[in-house]
């Protein structure tokens, strides 16, 4: 959460003079980050009052009236659209070389003499959107009546007349610290991290008869509830020094009784609410709604309320959604004479799941839950009659305080050695005693130790003793204090082998041309269908983002067609690959995961030759990672296809098994993701392969004597397979060490249904050089092999 | 005779200098100089002369036979030079031809990152650990010190796992299961392992219902976790300054701010100086579009809340530690410079992107 902190509001509080820059600077390096710096000075360059001497009708347009308006120095003509134009009336006249925003919408634009309609206009007549004061009543279109805002004579700079040279700072504020969210809350702390005072005393109720009956029955989710009734308050339009702390604040202003609550808000960090005391039928109830029970809250839509739900009633009906927002009928209004200002403590955590229940936050909603102290009540109460006082001429006439309990604050030992080894700097106990005080603590010694007692503005937060070592690390200033390394010996323990090998299979891949498509886990029931995979096999996400990221992929199949399917128009054809853990429901019990690999060759051309390529590439993978893979085996699934497919298996004898399958998609699959040229797939279970990946090396000795190579060439039927040619050229000799496959050839000059295939035969002992004749002699055998055992035709 | 010898000069210097290629000239000098050539025919007159006519003759047969090699080698040189001139015009390459790249991959954007990451923190002997992406609460949030309810929690917004029975997968004190937000559901697992000290690695997928230009529902988070006796604030500053600089440069300036974390205490924001600007805050005079003053946040880290050393089985009282983590993607853009209009590029396995690096 963020507050919107003026520099001169805080400096109220705060005794420093740091620049805003220095000041935003220690605040960040100790205390809250400041996000954005906003001069006044700077925003409003070139805007001065003005006021209107002239209105006279533009000649060409209607709706458009030249104004001449008298800017100090000179008198310029302006054309302007506002209907609410007229004489003496002091404007906010915007010159040209500042920086507006027409009709309060788009960017900034600096603005320039210009013509409108064939009519000159030097600078703009602005209203309050265009300059930033969007929340600001009286409308986008109107322009900006200042004559009642303020007393500066024209020419005047803006920044001047509206009392706007100040500098607004953006502050995230910790969701730890709501009383942070406050002007005096933060001048505290900042008093804290600048080294400078803090100056505030706490304003005091004053002394009042009781006031309206406040029963708290939900005593655990209302700690405290004081109302103050106040009569003969006068609603109207609140001064433009509060509406202009308001406007700085974010806070839109309303009447002066709601925009008391909110500045409330914005100094103290307190919610306050005020009820319209003719609205409230005997007395004030705080508890929890009942069954049936509905509210029209001030946002106009009406809520149905249960038992979950802490309201505040009145003998009748329910008012407010305690902490979360009023009621609209309960509210103040141009009529209202007296009201009740409520300031209460409400359970954080209910709080919370009722905003959430009822899906309605408001700015008191979002500091609620956070926390707040029962102790923080009296002052904020004692603020706002003060200001009602002063610019509602309200009259206090009675107070009520119900509270359940006594407030007992907390308290922790200040542990000055742990707090030092847990830095690692050499901070003395007089450091951190001025550090601990200087943010509110109370220190006493107690026997040998010094103990803590936390103030009440930091009661929900500093639940530790090691949450006093935070405090002073921060304000001792972390950017002051050394880097070291560590020193002592690491563990001994290795990265997990699952993602070494994870990385080394994708750096492989990548290094013999594949490139790695990296994915959502996320996939659609659509895609899973299609790849005729049911969505309850898969893991469902329960609150879902958008329909196609419904499910997670227990496997990387459907996800790999989708996106070749996305990809072929603009590369035709590709080597890609994808290594991810997929999901595999388990009910009762969280999915399980397992590393999976796809390898895909897409917009193939040449079937035979892409089984090849990627079947080479998975032999060499295997080989690198001390693996050997088996091909072989009938693929029945349908979503391969049948002649074009391989099972994949791993192991030896009954160690085998099946790690996946290489081969081509199935036409039906590769229809149903639209994709136009077939695709071949290495799907691989990389989980199960993985305790069997090693980096370990053998190797076989290198022979001392040449090999000699023939090649053969035949024509054989087109069902002959690769592995019976090599499997019966092995068997003829023992010195026959090799069969590779040079070439395979179909088409003009080989019959149909047949195809020439070349073969290198590879010769050699360990112990001799091999004569040509014997060679020749073993090239025989293997020719007779070839016309014998497959019928081949034998080429020269 | 001596008439002779020099004819037999004069002609031999005009059969070589008229060559053209080696097998002529090779001739031509077996025919003047061979044993049965020209030459050795003259020589063959030597023995009918006087002695001093003897003396004569071999003197100029000496110079004339030098006169001759001399040519020869001459001759020789002009033909091969001539000959290489000739090959090398047949041997001529258009050198202007465009290169052909090898038929190298591409590894994602995101694995380079991790692997950069993890190299630098192997140094600092800290090693990568596998924990689950999905898991239940208790891993991603009551043992971090996030009671349900607690507001902290709204920080994430988390998605949950359906059971294909019930509602949602529950069980017990373990509560739902939830796509992890963070990669800090690492920390009170690794330490369930009963080994100290710590120093691990989560580099894992997070996940968040967010899904705009600026974030994905699905990213990656790396989590540091070291516990040891006496790790302190200034150990966890030196680590992050140390990846810091290994990663960005040597340049790069490290800061934490204070900042709010429920399983860390204290807890910080890591910033670098900007990798635009350099730390400057503004380019040529205007603000710098990248970052906030001259910083940008990295990343969240802490010193281990004794809360979640105890729900990790160990002694708060004897052992301390830290952890941080930050965005993978965030990360590697930040140092490449990367301005990604939109980050949704990223997980769209669009050739066409993934090409480029």
């Amino acid at each position: 959460m963020n507050i919107l902190a003026s520099y001169k509001w805080l400096k109220e509080y705060l005794k420093t003079d740091l620049t805003p820059e220095e000041f935003a600077r220690e605040l960040s390096l100790k205390s809250m980050s400041v996000e954005s710096i906003d001069k006044g000075a700077e925003k409003f360059a070139g805007m001065v009052v003005g006021v209107i001497k002239e209105v006279k009708p533009h000649p060409k347009a209607d709706r458009l009236r030249i104004t001449v308006v008298d800017v100090g120095s000179r008198m310029v003509e302006i054309v302007c659209g506002g209907s609410n134009l007229e004489v003496d009336q002091k404007v906010f006249v915007a010159l040209p070389g500042a920086r507006a925003r027409w009709h309060g919408e788009g960017d900034l634009v600096e603005l320039a003499e210009t013509e409108i309609r064939g009519v000159k206009s030097v600078g703009m007549i602005c209203a309050p959107a265009e300059v930033g004061f969007e929340k600001l009543q009286g409308g986008e279109k109107e322009i900006w009546d200042l004559t009642k805002v303020t007393q500066a004579p024209a020419g005047t700079p803006i920044a001047e007349a509206l009392d706007l040279e100040d500098t607004i700072f953006d502050i995230e504020i910790t969701t730890n610290r709501p009383d942070c969210m406050g002007i005096i809350g933060l001048a505290r702390e900042a008093g804290a991290a600048v080294e400078a005072p803090f100056v505030w005393s706490a304003p005091q109720l004053p002394t009042a008869a009781a006031g309206i009956s406040v029963t708290i029955e939900a005593s655990k989710l209302c700690p405290r509830y004081i109302a103050a009734t106040v009569k003969n308050v006068k609603v109207g339009p609140s001064p433009w020094w509060l509406q202009k702390k308001l406007l700085q604040a974010g806070h839109r202003p309303i009447n002066n009784i709601v925009d008391i609550t909110n500045f409330v808000l914005h100094e103290y960090g307190q919610p306050l609410h005020a009820f319209d005391a003719s609205k409230v039928n005997g007395g004030i109830a705080v508890r929890l709604a009942k069954k049936g029970e509905a509210l029209k809250a001030l946002d106009g839509k009406d809520y149905q309320l249960t038992s979950k739900h802490l309201v505040i009633c009145d003998t009748e009906r329910p008012l407010a959604v305690a902490g979360v927002m009023g009621g609209l009928e309960s509210g103040t209004t141009q009529t209202t004479t007296s009201v009740i200002f409520e300031a209460a403590t409400f359970e954080a955590v209910s709080i919370r799941k009722t905003a959430r229940d009822l899906n309605l936050y408001s700015d008191s909603q979002l500091v609620f839950e956070k926390g707040l102290s029962t102790e923080a009540l009296p002052a904020a109460l004692a603020r706002a009659l003060q200001l009602a006082a002063e610019i509602a001429g309200g009259e206090v006439v009675g107070i009520t305080d119900a509270r359940v309990g006594e407030h007992e604050a907390e308290s922790y030992p200040v542990l000055f050695k742990k707090i030092r080894a847990r830095i690692g700097v050499d901070i003395s106990d007089e450091n951190m005693e001025t550090i601990l005080t200087r943010l509110g603590f109370i220190l006493a010694k107690q026997g040998s130790r010094v103990v803590a007692t936390v103030p009440y503005w930091r009661e929900h937060d500093i639940e530790a003793e090691v949450d006093l070592t935070e405090e002073i690390a921060r304000m001792y200033g972390y950017h002051k204090m050394p880097l070291t390394l560590p020193t002592a010996p690491p563990p001994i323990l290795a990265d997990d082998q699952t993602l070494v090998w994870e990385a080394w299979v994708k750096r492989f891949l990548a290094s013999v041309g594949y490139t790695e498509f990296f994915g959502y886990s996320f996939i659609d029931s659509k895609s899973l269908e299609k790849y005729g995979i049911s969505p309850m096999d898969a893991v469902r996400v329960l609150n879902p983002l958008a329909e196609d990221l419904s499910h997670l992929r227990p496997s990387l199949m459907p996800s790999l067609l989708r996106d070749i399917e996305r990809n072929q128009a603009n590369y035709p054809h590709a080597k890609v690959f994808e290594l991810s853990r997929v999901h595999l429901p388990k009910s009762g019990d969280i999915a399980s995961d397992a590393f999976r690999l796809v390898i895909a060759h897409y917009g193939v051309d040449n079937a035979e030759h892409a089984y090849q390529e990627l079947r080479g590439a998975l032999e060499l993978m295997a080989r690198k990672a001390g693996l050997h893979f088996h091909f072989g085996g009938q693929v029945t699934d349908t979503r391969w296809h049948s002649a074009r497919s391989t099972q994949i298996a791993f192991g030896e004898g009954d160690a085998r098994k099946v790690v996946g399958t290489l081969g081509q998609v199935g036409d039906v699959y590769q229809q149903a993701f639209g994709i136009l040229r077939p695709i071949f797939v290495a799907e691989i279970d990389l989980e199960m392969l993985m305790p069997h990946m090693r980096t370990a090396l053998s190797y076989v000795p290198v022979s001392e004597f040449p090999v000699v190579t023939r090649d053969i060439s035949f024509v054989v039927t087109e069902r002959t397979e690769f592995t019976a040619l090599e499997q019966m050229m092995k068997a003829q000799n023992i010195l026959v060490q090799k069969v590779a496959l040079v070439d395979i050839y179909r088409g003009k000059g080989v019959e149909e249904g047949k195809k020439s295939i070349t073969l290198s035969v590879t010769f050699g002992s360990t112990e001799r050089t091999l004569t040509s004749e014997e060679v020749e002699e073993i090239m025989t055998t293997i020719g007779h092999g070839l016309t014998g055992q497959f019928g081949a035709a034998l080429r020269s | 005779m001596l008439d002779q010898l020099k004819q037999l000069e004069t002609e031999a210097l005009a059969a070589f200098s008229v060559t053209e290629n080696m097998n002529d000239l090779e001739a031509a000098r077996v025919a003047f100089m061979g044993r049965k050539g020209r030459l050795a025919d003259i020589m063959s007159q030597l023995p009918s002369l006087s002695n001093e006519e003897k003396r004569a003759a071999g003197q100029m047969a000496n110079e004339v036979k030098a006169a001759i090699e001399g040519a020869f080698a001459a001759a020789q040189s002009r033909i091969e030079s001539a000959f290489a001139e000739l090959n090398a015009e047949r041997a001529w390459i258009d050198t202007t031809l465009p290169g052909e790249e090898p038929g190298l991959g591409h590894v994602h954007l995101t694995t380079q990152a991790i692997a950069d990451i993890m190299e630098i923190f192997s140094k600092l002997g800290f090693n990568r650990q596998r924990h689950p992406d999905l898991d239940w609460d208790y891993y991603a949030f009551e043992s971090l010190n996030m009671p349900k309810e607690h507001p902290a929690r709204d920080e994430w917004e988390t998605f949950f796992i359906a059971d294909p029975d019930k509602d949602v997968v529950q069980m017990g004190e373990l509560g739902k299961v939830v796509l992890t937000p963070h990669t800090s559901n690492a920390q009170v697992r690794e330490m369930q392992k009963g080994q100290l000290p710590i120093r691990m690695i989560n580099i894992g997928k997070t996940y968040r219902r967010q899904a705009t230009a600026r974030h994905l529902p699905m990213f990656h988070q790396f989590e540091g976790l070291m516990i040891d006796e006496n790790v302190s604030i200034t150990d966890l500053r030196g680590v992050f300054d140390f990846f810091v600089k290994r990663f960005f440069g040597e340049g790069t300036k490290t800061r934490l701010r204070p900042f709010h974390f429920r399983f860390t205490e204290p807890s910080f924001e890591l910033d670098i100086s900007c990798t635009v600007c350099e730390g400057e805050g503004f380019v040529n005079g205007t603000k710098c579009k990248l970052c906030k003053g001259g910083w940008l946040e990295l990343g969240g880290a802490g010193m281990v809340h004794p809360n979640v050393l105890k729900a990790g089985g160990i002694d708060p009282k004897k052992y301390t530690g830290f952890a941080f983590g930050w965005g993978v993607e965030r990360t590697a853009m930040m140092r490449g410079g990367l301005k990604m209009d939109d980050i949704r590029l990223m997980y769209r396995n669009d050739l066409r992107f993934l090409k480029q690096f």
